[in-house]
């Protein structure tokens, strides 16, 4: 029998274990702590010689029901899901690296994934070099002897650029074998999903997921997934020394036995129960707004009120080529438009009556941000600038509604300003 | 043959390597699981032709949480 496909793994998934009653639908295992036969079962599950569940902060079934859907769909080695997208990006970067080491990241970020970078992991003695990521020297260049991870988004946000990812890999494939030492490729694939990107097939070696967004049914629940893509392995981490002769599996093993645990961000189960009825309905929802957002960024672009339309989806996008290739001939659900300045931009947002004024992306109802006054309210002038967040910069998150209606809204409000 | 597995003696039959015992002992993620063979890691690669001997010690460890109960 073939590998079954994509919506057949999204919905079926890969249940260790049928459920006692044999409910179609996973139930949700909402306890704590799960009861053994004696003294030294626990001991052994403690001591991970067991494979149970002992207390749900570290596993638990209904989270690891969803966890195993995920990693079917992005055909890893095994996933862990987290309480959000930032938790997943703080778990990842807090097993892998040591004080003294480096980060080299893309410079156009989520603004929150940027403020754990250059604040919180720089008081821990970690620095993050900031790259423009489509400049492979500059790339090249900044990466030295402590740099243990290079980490991009699939579509950057909100530039909307898209990194050539498999020369990315090379880059870091040839700095691992040149110095002998470990460069991971981290990617958060959160605007993309598996449906569009499989990061296995590009040789990244971990993606990170903010399930919150298209994964969890439309952002029903905050929640994030780390998928370790089997393609690293994992030698040469100074973090990972003491589970080093675990070989491949030691970037897990460190983490759920260490990190997770100790951080605590887990994923609960009631949300991994959501999350797992997202994903069934996950291609049928990107298809959609991926149709609508090619189909409004080219209404935009033609618009005599807007000054330009970031979405690679476009034909003359520099990113055009590219997206196609890496992301199964569609290019995501989120684009960005520029009107001249700050005081436009409020006025065309106020004026909107079916599009939503909110901070997220992905969600089945279209949304839409003006980032330089929230999500990079906190940066100065000069770093938004190197972001390329003008005042007039405005996000558009395209959910799953009619997109007559969508233009009808944007066309109204335009006509406002 | 007699093994030695988590640190408690046991007997075991129709055995030959360590995907056999893997699958007796009814582990249902065998790509998740570690095997330490008399001190040594075990390559997963070299699982289906490490054959066991009488007095092996034999360590597995698990690191993604439960499902089982067998194991």
């Amino acid at each position: 029998m073939k590998k079954p496909g994509f919506d057949t793994k999204a919905v079926h998934g890969d249940v260790l274990k049928e459920d006692i009653h044999k409910a179609i639908r996973y139930p949700i295992y909402a306890g704590v702590a799960f009861h053994f036969e004696s003294a030294e079962d626990i001991e052994d599950a403690f001591a991970f010689r067991k494979p149970a569940h002992a207390y749900s902060r570290v596993t638990n079934p209904t989270v690891e029901a969803f966890e195993r859907k995920m990693n079917g769909l992005e055909d890893g080695r095994a996933a862990v899901a987290t309480a959000s997208g930032m938790a997943a990006i703080s778990n990842v970067f807090f097993n892998l690296l040591k004080q003294g080491e480096n980060i080299v990241s893309a410079n156009s970020l989520f603004g929150n994934t940027y403020s754990f970078f250059k604040k919180t992991l720089k008081n821990f003695g970690i620095e993050t070099r900031f790259v423009d990521i489509d400049d492979l020297d500059q790339v090249r260049e900044a990466i030295n002897g402590k740099t243990r991870a290079l980490f991009l988004e699939t579509i950057s946000n909100p530039k909307m650029n898209v990194p050539d990812i498999t020369k990315i890999v090379e880059i870091a494939r040839e700095k691992r074998e040149a110095r002998d030492h470990g460069i991971a490729v981290i990617v958060d694939g959160t605007v993309t999903t598996p449906y569009l990107f499989k990061g296995k097939e590009f040789g990244v070696d971990l993606v990170i997921h903010s399930s919150t967004k298209l994964i969890s049914g439309g952002a029903t629940s905050i929640g994030g997934v780390i998928v370790d893509l089997g393609n690293c392995e994992w030698s040469g981490f100074p973090s990972l020394e003491d589970y080093k002769k675990l070989g491949e599996l030691s970037f897990l093993a460190r983490l759920r036995k260490e990190v997770y645990r100790d951080l605590g961000a887990c994923m609960a189960p009631q949300i991994a129960f959501l999350q797992s009825l997202g994903l069934e309905t996950l291609s049928l929802r990107v298809e959609k707004a991926c149709k609508n957002t090619l189909e409004l960024a080219g209404y935009l672009a033609r618009h005599d009120k807007v000054i330009r339309v970031n979405y690679p989806g476009l034909p003359d996008s520099p990113f055009h080529a590219l997206a196609k290739k890496q992301f199964n001939n569609r290019f995501g659900g989120v684009l960005t438009f520029e009107l001249p300045d700050k005081q436009t931009s409020f006025t065309f947002l106020n004026h909107l009556k079916i599009i939503r004024r909110a901070s997220n992306l992905g969600d089945n109802t279209t949304l839409i941000i003006h980032p330089a006054s929230t999500l990079f309210q906190e940066y100065t002038m000069e770093e938004k600038e190197n972001m390329d967040v003008s005042e007039g910069l405005i996000r558009l998150s395209v959910g799953i509604e009619d997109v007559e209606d969508l233009m009808e809204d944007i066309e109204q409000a335009l006509h406002k300003i | 043959m007699r093994l030695t597995i988590n640190g408690k003696e046991e007997t075991v039959s129709d055995v030959v390597n360590i995907s056999d015992l893997l699958k007796i002992r009814g582990i249902e993620t065998p790509e998740m699981v570690s095997v330490e063979l008399n001190s040594e890691i075990l390559n997963r690669v070299d699982f289906e032709t490490t054959q066991l001997k009488e007095n092996d010690q034999i360590e597995l460890l698990f690191f993604m949480g439960g499902g089982q109960t067998r194991g």
